[in-house]
């Protein structure tokens, strides 16, 4: 029985999206249809990109920031992702803030999360069940492989480019998002920032596993800013959660799941 | 909550397997063959070398024994010879021809001096795709190097800050989306 591979990866939502597509013997999906829902998936990111994309002042999101669209006329994924926001915004005690900048209401910190978990929902509905997406370094998956059982996932280091910092071992239809100063431009705005109560943090890289995308993508933006603030602050259970400091220092939820040393790497 | 305190971060070895195969090739000679080890060449490592030491594993993938470095079965032959040019400073550079390397083709130009190369510029990268991407030099065969030599060669894929369409050319993510296998 031997397992086929299915890759691919779509320009799309200013980020490189990558599919990986598990068919094994058992799989009644064949490679066509396969393709067919990799197809479908992309699809359904750029129609998404197009609703919530700030960068083209036509969009939905866009005309609803500037006040020229009531709610009502949006399409209905508009008020879904804004109460994801809400959701989140409260979830994480303010440290994810959706208002934190000018123009409106911002759902960047988690829309894209969320896209991709729509993806791979249009994806399920039609017959994959082992799969994982990346979008820009934002993990959904459903199932696992077959011989593992885990979805092995590198966690790219914070500075030094090329390399991982980690390595996580995830379950089934996990989900791992990362978020850090690192990525283009520093738009990570500190809600707190004028509290003179408040330390400031240094977190290069924070990374949360979830069962949820938007979940992972609104809490790992959060944690980015927050760091173990914005942790003790949450209130997403089951959450796991990395973060990386500027100065080296690491810190972990306890159940983090690192993937175990191999033989080779144990002696080291 | 777990503090870890192991230092330094995975990936501490300089890898620069590219470098390595051409030195072979570039110094001295007016005509070359300019490959890239293989993606299989990675599994040199899973003979117990640590991370550490899996940059010199990878260095050594035999360039010297062969004046070829014989890119993955399904390739063509490429074959390829070098032009060089004298430089005004006395530097010489050498552009490999397009070599088919697996799943793309690459064109590096390697320049040298006093027998030391001073600069190796990859001139083209056509993949598969057809995403035409700058890479630094170093960047290719290290990530591809890094990614297959770890003990993380395993993983598929990699979660990060967000890049642009432009950073994931060059990316850990690009390298593994590349080798389309499991």
């Amino acid at each position: 029985m031997t397992g086929q591979l299915l890759r691919h990866h779509e320009p799309v939502m200013g980020t490189v999206v990558s599919f990986e597509l598990h068919l094994d013997g058992e799989s009644e999906l064949t490679r066509l249809a396969a393709r067919g829902a990799i197809a479908a998936g992309a699809a359904e990111l750029h129609r998404l990109e197009a609703i919530f994309t700030t960068f083209v002042d036509s969009s939905p999101m866009s005309r609803y920031r500037r006040g020229e669209l009531a709610l009502d006329d949006c399409p209905e994924e508009l008020p879904v992702v804004l109460e994801w926001c809400r959701r989140a915004e409260v979830a994480t005690g303010g440290w994810f803030d959706p208002w934190a900048l000018p123009g409106g209401i911002d759902p960047t910190g988690l829309v894209k999360g969320w896209a991709i978990e729509q993806a791979l929902g249009v994806m399920v509905a039609r017959g994959v069940d082992t799969a994982l997406v990346n979008g820009g370094g934002d993990v959904a998956t459903v199932g696992s492989p077959a011989d593992s059982g885990r979805w092995r996932v590198g966690i790219q280091h914070p500075w030094r480019r090329g390399r991982l910092a980690a390595v996580a071992d995830l379950p089934a239809g996990s989900a791992i998002a990362t978020s850090g100063r690192y990525e283009r431009g520093d738009h990570l705005v500190n809600p707190f920032a004028n509290d003179a109560s408040e330390e400031p943090v240094a977190v290069a890289s924070a990374t949360v596993v979830a069962r949820s995308l938007t979940v992972a993508d609104a809490l790992a933006t959060a944690l980015a800013v927050g760091g173990t603030a914005a942790v003790a602050a949450s209130a997403w259970p089951a959450c796991e959660w990395y973060l990386i400091g500027e100065d080296g220092s690491e810190v972990a939820s306890d159940r983090f799941p690192f993937a175990a040393p191999t033989a080779e790497r144990a002696a080291s | 909550m777990t503090r870890r305190t192991r230092a330094p971060l995975v990936g501490g070895a300089a890898v620069t397997g590219l470098v390595g195969v051409l030195a072979a090739h570039a110094l001295g000679g007016s005509s070359a063959t300019v490959g890239l080890a293989p993606a299989t060449s990675g599994a040199a490592p899973a003979s117990g070398a640590s991370p550490t030491s899996s940059g010199a594993t990878t260095s050594t993938s035999s360039p010297a024994a062969s004046s070829t470095t014989s890119p993955p079965a399904t390739t063509g032959t490429g074959s390829s010879t070098t032009t060089t040019t004298p430089a005004a400073s006395g530097a010489r550079s050498a552009t490999g021809a397009l070599e088919q390397y697996g799943y793309g083709e690459i064109e590096v130009r390697v320049t040298t001096e006093g027998g030391k190369i001073t600069d190796v510029t990859v001139v083209e990268l056509r993949t598969a795709e057809s995403f035409s991407a700058n890479l630094a030099a170093e960047a290719l065969p290290t990530l591809r190097n890094e990614v297959l030599a770890d003990q993380s060669a395993h993983i598929s894929t990699v979660s990060g800050a967000t890049y642009t369409s432009d950073a994931y050319a060059s990316s850990v993510q690009a390298a593994l989306d590349s080798l389309g296998i499991a």
